[in-house]
């Protein structure tokens, strides 16, 4: 007869044996820790996985999280490499430095953050000025009326403004170039994650919103962007990101803490290699050299 | 005998309108199960195969199988569980048959139900802060398990100090009155009348643990890991994360992967219910009173 502590005693030493089963097998394995924004994760995820058959002994571990939880692991000394969508801040480097990591940064391609509009929405191109007052804090429009469209499905025409969390290189950068210092408005809808915005957008016709190149679906519009109201406009495509003409187009980074050296260097330098660059590509980037697949 | 008044026929017909709504009520908890679980088998079900259980994902994750997230998630419980179920137990045989009535104990009592109101988000970054970067655990299996633990462990405290409670004082005093010592008692006559409420903490704890997602996001889970974890400082891939991942993060996922993901998840938790709810009915067969 089994007594009730033995029977725990038992599935305890069970749940050890089983423990212990998975720390075997000794092979020489490295792991490099790859972690960060959640723009290139996706694409992280596709080079690990391509990466297994390269080297079979290096395993990259991704995670997403942000361009700022990336950053923060790098100055903790958490991760290996670390991947953003912004250049980290000076006072992120100093933070790194004091810390004891040397921030090197690594361009491994570029992405065109474009406009998403619902497919209804008869707009066509909008300026930067123009998506300051719709996105800007004190901007003036805030019906499509404003932007001289009207949109069919859209109740009152009232813009729904679509936004990222405050710690999402995607937000840090459409700032910058569309607001520079100043904030966005309030009553923002702050999602995240890049696909959350896009299926968002599909399904509002009232909504404005922006995301990668990567994340754009059949049912969406993109706008075509100009520097100035009523300049030449650029539609957001991989050519047009890769030769800077597009001008909301922005490098994509990973960061190491000094030179990378041994794995973690063969590893970057393979991202950066033709294979790593086409791979980029088929997600909808652009490559941070040219490189035809 | 008694001719029914007017205010009986009242009193009555008011009762079975209360008897029905009461009732009602409580055949509409159900609907949520049911149309969660059959959402779930209908959509989710086509994509589960041998391949889906037990294959690596591939192509950026939208083909392939789970088997590394599901492998995860074992091990995560698992962990827990060997964490806080003895320091569980041990507090709550302490609070329950030795600790006097008085200021230190109520406090320890309101720091447990404290504990259990903390948001999981917040015992994550606990978790980071102590277990990944304090005792350089680093984000692994282990840092993940123990911020699991610490989580649960206000259940397994509140579920085991009740069945000790349940376990009549009048069995201690006979145990005593034999010249038994506390211990004694406690290891003879207590524990085993209450290893079935115990059980039932641990089955609670099994279930939070498995769908937690927060946790173990910042202390030991990955989006993607092409590997399987080979000990307890690895990384893992876990089961919840991973249906987050799917739902949210990946464009161009198949709409079934995410139905398939969280059917996989439920009937984890399921099986693993089964097993000591199984344990827990054998022992009750067993009880003597």
């Amino acid at each position: 007869m089994l007594k009730p502590n033995s029977v725990l005693l038992a599935s305890a030493l069970t749940a050890v044996a089983f423990l212990l089963s998975a720390c075997g097998g000794g092979q020489d394995r490295q792991v490099i820790q790859n972690k960060g924004s959640d723009t290139l994760v996706n694409v992280a995820q596709a080079w690990a996985e391509a990466y297994q058959k390269i080297d079979p002994n290096t395993v990259v571990a991704v995670s997403g999280g942000g361009s700022g939880t990336g950053i923060a692991a790098l100055i903790n000394g958490t991760v290996d490499i670390a991947n953003s969508s912004r250049a980290m801040k000076a006072k992120e480097v100093k933070l790194a430095k004091d810390r004891g990591h040397d921030p090197i940064r690594h361009v491994v391609g570029y992405d065109a953050l474009a406009v998403y509009l619902h497919a209804d929405n008869p707009l066509n191109e909008i300026s930067i000025p123009q998506l300051a007052e719709v996105y800007g804090d004190g901007g003036s429009f805030t019906k499509w009326t404003d932007l001289g469209v009207e949109v069919p499905g859209c109740k009152n025409q009232e813009i729904v403004v679509i936004s990222r969390q405050n710690n999402s290189g995607t937000y840090a950068y459409f700032r910058k170039v569309i607001l520079g210092i100043d904030d966005f408005r309030l009553g923002t809808r702050d999602l995240h994650g890049s696909k959350d915005v896009a299926e968002l957008v599909e399904k509002t016709p009232c909504a404005i919103g922006y995301s990668g190149l990567a994340y754009v679906t059949d049912h969406l519009k993109l706008a075509c962007v100009a520097q100035q109201t009523g300049g030449d406009c650029t539609s957001p495509t991989v050519a047009t990101a890769s030769n800077g003409s597009y001008p909301i187009a922005r490098p994509l980074f990973m960061y190491t803490s000094g030179e990378p050296e041994g794995y973690v260097g063969e590893y970057l330098s393979w991202i950066k290699s033709k294979q790593g660059q086409c791979i980029i590509v088929n997600k909808g980037y652009a490559p941070a050299s040219e490189v035809s697949c | 005998m008694f001719q029914a008044t007017p205010v009986n026929h009242r009193n009555l017909s008011r009762q079975k309108l209360f008897r029905f709504l009461f009732g009602s009520m409580t055949a509409l908890l159900i609907l949520p199960v049911i149309i969660v679980l059959s959402t779930l088998i209908y959509k989710g079900a086509p994509v589960i195969s041998f391949e889906f259980l037990f294959a690596n994902p591939t192509n950026g994750m939208t083909a392939g199988g789970i088997f590394p997230a599901l492998l995860g998630t074992i091990l995560l419980v698992i962990g827990a569980l060997l964490a806080s179920v003895p320091l569980g137990v041990a507090a709550a045989i302490y609070l329950s048959e030795y600790a006097p009535n008085n200021w230190f104990t109520r406090a320890i009592n309101i720091a447990i139900i404290n504990l259990a109101g903390v948001p999981s988000i917040v015992h994550a970054l606990f978790g980071l802060g102590a277990f990944v970067i304090f005792f350089r655990f680093g984000t692994s299996i282990l840092a993940a398990s123990l911020t699991l633990a610490i989580m649960t462990l206000p259940i397994v405290i509140v579920a085991t100090r009740e069945s000790l409670q349940a376990v009549p004082m009048a069995f201690r005093e006979a145990c005593w009155n034999m010249g038994a010592t506390r211990w004694q008692t406690i290891r003879r006559i207590v524990l085993p009348n209450a290893v079935t409420g115990i059980l039932t903490g641990v089955i609670l704890e099994v279930s939070r643990t498995a769908g937690e997602t927060a946790p173990i996001m910042f202390t030991g889970a990955v989006f993607f890991l092409p590997f399987l974890p080979q000990g307890v400082f690895d990384q893992t891939m876990a089961l919840s994360l991973h249906l987050y991942v799917v739902s949210t993060q990946v464009p161009e996922m198949p709409a079934a992967v995410p139905y398939g993901v969280a059917l996989v998840l439920i009937g984890l938790v399921l099986i693993m219910n089964s097993v000591s709810i199984a344990l827990r009915m054998y022992l009750r067969g067993k009880k003597k009173w």
